[in-house]
């Protein structure tokens, strides 16, 4: 059970979404989607082609990939379990992009091509970023409202 | 190649993504003006893998020809399903979906002629 807290404050005057998938969250799933189908089809030509060329900054691709393949699904099915597992995947990813980004930069040698996550993302605009702390602060949004609804 | 099919590509998605970002800080749904330059969009993307698929017929190759293919694939999906996810959409945040399509179709731009720079911008 939730421990007790204070009322949670009013929500504002439009009605609340019914879903991780509907108000900003379909923002968030479109571009979680394009994530995802740019990131897996670089990954499989890269590694398909030439992995002997990069093959840690390939691997990590492949790996982004999975990351976001998985935010896409769980959250547009947004069961508390998708929530669970959606909240887990955000937070892999944060600390991908802050531990790859730091990594390209300390030791470039390792990256002679880019990933997804190569300098924070900054080849995509810094979005692999920004967008798991957006996805981390949708689902606490989502958590907050089910435990308000249990007490 | 000519290249005035990706640069009315990225004008038209960029002013696409302007007028979607304005509907949703105006709070506006997805309404018919939107989903019609949405339109335009695809159609100009549907003529450059037309254009791009003759270039490869005629035998040009570029580099990157497994990435190309990919690209030639998904280009035409991206207005498509920001359409379908964006309509499904009630509220302001429909807008919103859309103008990451006119985004993507320009940075998609952008890409292409890195990987074939025969796709002049």
């Amino acid at each position: 059970m939730a421990p007790p807290e204070p009322a949670p404050s009013p929500e504002p005057a439009a009605p609340p979404p019914d879903s991780t998938r509907t108000g900003p969250g379909r923002l968030l799933i479109a571009v979680y989607a394009l994530f995802a189908l740019s990131a897996s089809a670089r990954a499989g030509v890269q590694i398909a082609t030439n992995f002997g060329h990069a093959p840690v900054a390939y691997s990590l691709s492949a790996f982004a990939a999975v990351v976001y393949l998985l935010a896409t699904v769980t959250l547009t099915a947004g069961s508390p379990t998708a929530r669970r597992i959606a909240v887990l995947s955000c937070s892999v990813e944060l600390a991908g992009v802050l531990a790859v980004g730091t990594w390209s930069l300390a030791d470039p040698a390792t990256f002679p091509d880019a990933t997804v996550w190569s300098g924070y993302g900054s080849g995509y605009g810094f979005v692999p970023l920004v967008l798991p702390i957006f996805g981390l602060l949708w689902l606490r949004r989502w958590s907050r409202r089910a435990r308000a609804r249990q007490t | 190649m000519n290249g005035a099919v990706p640069t009315a590509i990225i004008v038209v998605g960029l002013a696409l993504a302007g007028y979607a970002l304005l509907m949703t800080a105006l709070n506006r749904r997805t309404g018919l003006g939107l989903l019609a330059v949405l339109g335009v969009l695809e159609i100009l993307l549907l003529v450059l893998v037309g254009i791009i698929v003759a270039r490869l017929v005629g035998g040009g190759r570029p580099a990157g020809l497994a990435t190309l293919i990919g690209y030639l694939i998904a280009m035409p999906f991206v207005p498509l399903a920001a359409g379908l996810w964006g309509a499904m959409e009630r509220s302001r945040w429909g807008p919103a979906v859309i103008a990451v399509a006119g985004l993507a179709a320009a940075v998609l731009m952008v890409r292409l002629h890195e990987i074939w720079p025969v796709i002049r911008v």
